[in-house]
C-alpha cells in the first residue's frame, strides 16, 4: 500500500467508514510506516478533541429580541405604508383642490371654451392656453409676489419640518429594533 | 430540535402567516444549534448572538422561500452559515492558507507528547476554538457542520452550496490542517 491510499483509509477510518479488509491492510501498514502511523495518531487525536467539543447554548433572552425585532420591524413596515398613504391621499387632495380653481383662472381667460372648441384647432388653442398660464403666472407673481414668496418659505419650512420629524420617528423605530 | 416534524411544519405555516409566536416557537426549537454554529465559526459570544438573532430575522424575512421539501434545519444552517462567512470575510481575519500543501510530519513519534494528554492542561474549549481560527471562513462552516452536527456531507454540500466533492476535499485539508496545528501546539507547549 502507498501511502497517499493509506492517507484516504485514515480519514475513512477517522469517521467510521473503512471496510474491515481497509482496515486491515491500513493496519498492516502502519507498521511499516513511521510517516503514516504518525499521521494517523494526530488524525485520531484531533477528532477526539472535536468530538468531545459541546453544544454552547444560546443566551437566554435570544427568543425575546429575535420576536421583538420582527415585530418591530412589522411597525416600522406599517408607518412607512401608512406615511405614503399619506401623502398620496394628501397628494389628492392638493390636485383636486389646484383643478377647480385652474379651471376658472382658463375660463377668465378664454382658454376654457378654446379647449372645448373642438380637435382643429387644438395647437392655436393650446397656444392661447400656455400664453393665458404665462399672463396669469406672470399678472399673479406681480400682484402678489410678497405673499407667494412668504406663502413658498413656509409651506418649505412645513415641510422641512415634517420630514425632520418623520426621520426622526423613522430612526427611533430602527434604533429600537 | 427534538419537536416532531409536523408540529414544525405547523408552526412554519402559521409563521408564513405573520404568526410571530409561532416563529418564536422556531426560533426556540433551533436557538442552541444556530447559536453554536455562529459561536463555532466567529469565535466569541456577541457576535454569535448577533448573528444568530439576524440568521433567525433573514429566515423569517425570507420564509416565503422555504421549500417545505428540504428540512427547515438545512435552510436555516444555510441562512446562518452564510451570514457569518460574510462576517468573517469582512473582518479580514489572516487565516492560515491551507491551499498550500503541508508538509510532511516530522515529529511526534513515539516520544513526542501525546495532544491528548496535554489538551487535559488546558481549556478544552478555548483550544478548539483556537484551532478552529485558523481555518478559512467556509472550511469552519464545514467543520462546524461535521462536527457538531454529523452532518452528512451531502447535507454539508446543500448547506454551503457546494458539490459534495469540494466538501470532502475542505474537510480533508481542514482536518489534516487542525491536526497538524495540534501537534504544532502540543509540541510547543512541551518545550516551553
Amino acid at each position: 500500500m502507498r501511502c497517499r491510499q493509506a492517507r484516504d483509509l485514515i480519514m475513512a477510518r477517522v469517521d467510521s467508514q473503512i471496510d474491515p479488509e481497509g482496515d486491515r491492510a491500513l493496519e498492516r501498514h502502519l507498521e511499516s510506516c513511521d510517516t503514516c502511523r504518525l499521521e494517523w495518531q494526530k488524525m485520531r487525536a484531533m477528532d477526539n478533541l472535536f468530538r468531545s467539543a459541546t453544544v454552547r447554548p444560546a443566551p437566554p433572552h435570544l427568543r425575546t429580541r429575535v420576536v421583538h425585532r420582527i415585530e418591530r420591524r412589522g411597525q416600522a413596515r406599517r408607518a412607512v405604508v401608512g406615511g405614503v398613504t399619506l401623502a398620496i391621499g394628501a397628494s389628492a387632495l392638493a390636485v383636486l383642490m389646484i383643478i377647480p380653481i385652474g379651471w376658472s383662472l382658463f375660463g377668465s381667460l378664454g382658454a376654457a371654451p378654446a379647449l372645448l372648441a373642438g380637435a382643429g384647432e387644438t395647437v392655436a388653442q393650446l397656444l392661447i392656453l400656455f400664453t393665458g398660464v404665462t399672463r396669469v403666472l406672470v399678472a399673479l407673481l406681480d400682484r402678489f409676489a410678497l405673499p407667494f414668496a412668504a406663502l413658498a418659505l413656509g409651506s418649505l419650512f412645513a415641510a422641512l419640518v415634517l420630514n425632520g420629524l418623520w426621520i426622526a420617528t423613522l430612526r427611533r423605530l430602527r434604533v429600537a429594533r | 430540535m427534538e419537536q416532531n416534524v409536523a408540529e414544525e411544519e405547523q408552526w412554519i405555516a402559521a409563521a408564513r402567516k405573520g404568526d410571530t409566536a409561532a416563529f418564536g416557537r422556531l426560533v426556540e426549537a433551533y436557538q442552541n444549534p444556530v447559536y453554536n454554529l455562529a459561536y463555532r465559526m466567529l469565535g466569541n459570544g456577541p457576535e454569535a448572538e448577533d448573528a444568530a438573532q439576524e440568521a433567525f430575522i433573514r429566515a423569517y424575512k425570507y420564509l416565503d422561500s422555504y421549500d417545505p421539501k428540504r428540512p427547515f434545519s438545512t435552510w436555516l444552517f444555510s441562512i446562518a452559515s452564510h451570514y457569518c462567512i460574510d462576517q468573517l470575510r469582512r473582518r479580514r481575519i489572516d487565516w492560515l492558507p491551507l491551499h498550500e500543501e503541508i508538509a510532511e510530519p516530522v515529529r511526534l513519534a513515539s516520544a513526542s507528547p501525546n495532544p491528548e494528554a496535554v489538551v487535559t492542561e488546558r481549556d478544552r474549549e478555548a483550544w478548539i476554538q483556537e484551532l478552529m481560527g485558523t481555518l478559512s471562513p467556509t472550511d469552519r462552516a464545514a467543520v462546524t457542520l461535521h462536527y457538531w452536527y454529523d452532518c452528512p456531507y451531502d447535507e454539508i454540500a446543500e448547506v454551503l452550496d457546494l458539490t459534495v466533492s469540494a466538501v470532502k476535499s475542505r474537510l480533508y485539508r481542514a482536518r489534516r490542517a487542525l491536526a497538524e496545528e495540534m501537534e504544532g501546539e502540543a509540541y510547543a507547549l512541551q518545550t516551553s
